[in-house]
């Protein structure tokens, strides 16, 4: 395992909203393929974290190392800055993810709105290809969403409670969608809250608590009664820091 | 029949100052309708008026400077135009003030500003004049200089569609690709100014502001696409500038106001009976039934 490189690696990162620290010291890699899940209380600094890691938010100290180009990251926020009431077509939001490969100028091929289509079948919304963005469910909205990160072929795909109010079926779909980019050589970070969902999808994950954070394998907290107050099982689990 | 259709349609046009403006419109109605239509969908549809106001110091110095010459006052209008909205962004940047109050701020100073300098050097027709224009006065230096920046507006609004769809409709994931959103919506304000000159000499400084706004809040009713917004929005404004310049011509009445109205009655019209969201689809809601074909 430890063969396998890893493009995003945290050195000694410290990260600050404003003049208030969130977090420090963090180190670690994400190796890729990999799925890591991001847990930890409200506050905590999980999307503190992940706004760093997509170079959104400047470090106070230390660095984070990404090899993975910045037009292969992609983001996908709980709080969406998506405009539903936009004039646009599922397809067309699929199509806006070839931007790291056309750009601003370049025109779209017959083999691109191929891709398109494919992408659309595999998450099951090819019915939904000209429904205007504003008529979508919860679902199936984050099944085009996710489409474009795959027209986009994202290396590094940070996710923000993807699952939250999704039906049952595109949880489904997504998970395996998500596992088949992992496959493929993509690095995954979701941040998640059902620890079934999590256990179904990753083996590891980060725990934060007290601005720091530490590497855990998952089974070792499923095993604990922590689904209802996980909160001191965190604070423990922290307890320890890794260096880079 | 015919002959009362020839003096009511065509005849006025054997007139070489109809023609011209006839032109000039049409120009306008082409390049001023999608600025609009990409105004309302930012939900940014009073940032249009507010820079109709901001490019009014700049043309009235340039009527002191040269008189009525539309180049200088246009020159001027561009400038103070780009000035203001730059002012008013980096103000809100600076002092965290919402930029839309920063923009109401500069564009009432704007406003007083300009009137100010037109009563310093001239009459009240002239303010009349630049305020709400006069499109049968276009002459042929005009004409050109209005078709020059309506092709420029087209061709750059072509080059700068992708961007400017793909950060309305998420700038998150923009500048994820690591490009500047803000560099397509700066060139898109900077169009919109440079329209809004085009458009002061025939419709007026606080008029030139309709062509772009009403047929594109009137299309809304009509499309629920975006090509289908910009092409009924042309659609309207071509129809009201040839329908208003008539009844300019027929009436004796101001062409500015005339073409406007008519774009108005359009919204008016749109809103009761289009065929989205309007007032009679609401009192007549129908739906597909289950499993039917998905509408292309």
């Amino acid at each position: 395992m430890e063969t396998q490189t890893a493009r995003l690696r945290l050195c000694d990162l410290q990260l600050a909203q404003g003049s208030r620290t969130v977090l420090e010291h963090i180190n670690g890699e994400f190796r890729d393929g990999a799925i890591t899940a991001l847990i930890g209380a409200n506050g905590t600094g999980k999307s503190t974290l992940i706004q760093g890691i997509m170079g959104m938010l400047k470090p106070i100290a230390g660095r984070v190392e990404c090899q993975v180009p910045k037009e292969r990251r992609a983001w996908l926020p709980q709080q969406l800055a998506l405009d539903l009431t936009f004039p646009m077509s599922v397809e067309e939001l699929v199509m806006t993810g070839s931007w790291p490969s056309h750009g601003a100028f370049k025109g779209y091929c017959a083999a691109h709105y191929r891709k398109g289509r494919e992408i659309m079948a595999r998450l099951g919304i090819s019915h939904l290809a000209h429904r205007p963005l504003g008529e979508l469910s919860g679902g199936q909205r984050q099944r085009a969403l996710i489409g474009r990160t795959l027209m986009q072929e994202a290396e590094l795909l940070l996710l923000d409670e993807p699952f939250a109010n999704v039906d049952s079926d595109t949880v489904e779909v997504l998970m395996t969608v998500l596992r088949d980019m992992a496959r493929d050589g993509a690095t995954i970070i979701v941040v998640l809250h059902d620890m079934e969902q999590l256990s179904r999808l990753t083996s590891e994950a980060i725990v934060l608590a007290g601005g720091h954070a530490r590497w855990v394998p998952v089974e070792s907290f499923l095993q604990q009664p922590i689904a209802d107050s996980p909160a001191p099982f965190l604070t423990h689990a922290i307890t320890g820091v890794g260096t880079c | 029949m015919l002959t009362l259709l020839n003096e009511w349609l065509i005849a006025p046009f054997d007139y070489g100052f109809m023609r011209r403006a006839l032109i000039a419109s049409f120009a306008l109605s082409l390049a001023a309708p999608p600025m609009g239509v990409f105004l309302v969908l930012r939900g940014m549809s009073l940032i249009g008026d507010a820079m109709a106001h901001a490019i009014l110091p700049g043309v009235a110095l340039g009527f002191l400077v040269a008189g009525f010459s539309l180049p200088m006052m246009s020159l001027g209008g561009i400038l103070s135009g780009l000035l203001v909205a730059v002012l008013a962004g980096s103000v809100s940047q600076m002092s965290g003030q919402r930029e839309d109050a920063a923009m109401a701020s500069f564009f009432l100073i704007s406003l007083a500003a300009g009137v100010m300098i037109i009563s310093l050097g001239g009459s009240s027709v002239d303010l009349t004049h630049v305020l709400f224009g006069s499109i049968l006065a276009v002459n042929s230096t005009s004409l050109l200089l209005i078709a020059a920046i309506s092709s420029l507006i087209v061709i750059t609004l072509a080059v700068i569609f992708r961007a400017l769809v793909v950060e309305c409709l998420d700038p998150l994931f923009l500048r994820g690709q690591g490009v500047r959103g803000s560099i397509a919506h700066g060139v898109f304000l900077g169009l919109v100014v440079l329209n809004l000159t085009a458009g002061f000499q025939t419709l007026g400084t606080l008029m030139a502001v309709g062509l772009m706004m009403l047929p594109a809040t009137a299309a809304r009713f009509w499309s629920k696409r975006l090509e289908g917004l910009i092409a009924v929005a042309i659609g309207i404004a071509l129809v009201a500038s040839t329908g208003g310049l008539l009844l300019s011509y027929h009436f004796n009445i101001p062409s500015g106001p005339a073409i406007i109205l008519l774009a108005g009655v359009g919204y008016v019209f749109s809103a009761l009976f289009g065929s989205q969201h309007s007032l009679l689809r609401r009192l007549r809601r129908h739906a597909a039934p289950l499993g039917a074909p998905e509408p292309h």
